[in-house]
């Protein structure tokens, strides 16, 4: 019988020790970004204003060409990280960027890689092709790791002691990379933010040119 | 006026004609016939607009940066038709790896051209001329 009951008691602490670990992981804090129109809005980028220590050496990031599009959209990497453009179309591609914190082009023809390249600041690099016009990308560069995205709800979920963040949206109704600056509601574990989107402006193709004639 | 300063005159005017042509064209290169650079300008929109009202070859050309078309074109056929232009696009190489054109769908698109011609006024023998200097390319773009 004490057998038993010694047994009983480690299994009793066991689930108390279970139940702790699952009740800190739920201890954080959601944040939902809507639109003008109440809208969930995707792939908004949440960056924690208090800076995280990265120990773990930084992986090669990869912004593909797949059928005429970046993949991902947007890509979101730490300061100092590479990013390799590779082309897995068969097609030629032209990879451009104009954005202050990191001007390039490459010309990507296939079957043929360049080198990754490094973004040493952090910000926001817009990306197209000069070839396909329809081509429109983003790269995120943090300032460390302590960045999210959020889902199709609109909903990311941030570490408790969040208390500001930065928040971005390639489509926002602000300088293409302004951020804003948000201050956590106190005693709140929720909280939901609204953000002015745009239509972004119609791209210079043979497609847009000649819709009326062929559809989207 | 003496028969020297008259030779003088002929000299220079010779020369300035001479110099004239270098920046230009020759007026009998392929680039004067189709009207220079104007020329090229309309040429190219009226081949724009066919291909963008075509059903057969639009979706090459869907997702194509209609300006950058434009000025390439444009660059590569005054260079092709001996205008005063250096191309300093992609090759045809280049651009069409990767596309797999049929013999069919080139064709069509020739004809595409051929129509832009006809729009915009070109003689019928200047655009046998054109399409000598561009035959050569065939085999640069189709089925690779």
């Amino acid at each position: 019988m004490p057998f038993y009951f010694k047994k009983g008691c480690s299994f009793i602490a066991l689930s108390m020790l279970l139940i702790g670990s699952v009740s800190i992981a739920v201890k954080a804090k959601t944040l939902t970004i809507v639109d003008q129109h109440g809208r969930p809005v995707e792939l908004a980028v949440i960056e924690l204003l208090q800076p995280v220590k990265n120990d773990k050496p930084l992986q090669v990031a990869v912004m593909d060409q797949v059928n005429k599009q970046f993949e991902p959209k947007l890509l979101t990497i730490v300061k100092g990280q590479q990013v390799a453009f590779p082309n897995s179309d068969d097609i030629r591609h032209h990879v451009y960027s104009f954005s202050p914190i990191k001007p390039f082009e490459l010309k990507l023809y296939a079957g043929t890689p360049k080198a990754p390249l490094t973004f040493e600041q952090s910000g926001v690099v817009v990306l197209g092709c000069n070839i396909h016009d329809s081509m429109v990308g983003y790269i995120y560069v943090a300032q460390s790791e302590a960045h999210f995205l959020t889902d199709v709800q609109g909903k990311v979920v941030l570490p408790d002691n969040t208390s500001s963040y930065l928040l971005w949206h390639p489509e926002q109704d602000k300088e293409l990379g302004e951020r804003s600056e948000h201050i956590w509601p106190q005693d709140n574990s929720h909280s939901k933010v609204e953000i002015e989107l745009v239509t972004p402006a119609p791209r210079n193709t043979f497609g847009e040119m000649f819709k009326d004639s062929h559809g989207n | 006026m003496s028969l020297v300063a008259r030779c003088q005159k002929v000299a220079i005017a010779l020369s300035v004609m001479i110099t004239v042509s270098g920046c230009q064209s020759t007026p009998t290169s392929l680039y004067h016939q189709v009207g220079e650079q104007a020329g090229l300008e309309r040429l190219t929109d009226a081949f724009i607009n066919q291909i963008g009202q075509d059903k057969v070859v639009f979706h090459y050309f869907k997702q194509t940066n209609v300006s950058h078309f434009r000025t390439g074109f444009i660059s590569h056929m005054c260079a092709v038709l001996d205008g005063p232009c250096q191309y300093q696009g992609d090759n045809m190489v280049q651009i069409h790896t990767g596309m797999n054109i049929s013999e069919y769908d080139f064709n069509h698109t020739v004809d595409l051209l051929i129509a832009a011609m006809n729009e915009v006024g070109i003689s019928h023998p200047v655009q046998n001329k054109v399409l000598a200097k561009l035959a050569p390319m065939r085999r640069n773009i189709i089925k690779i």
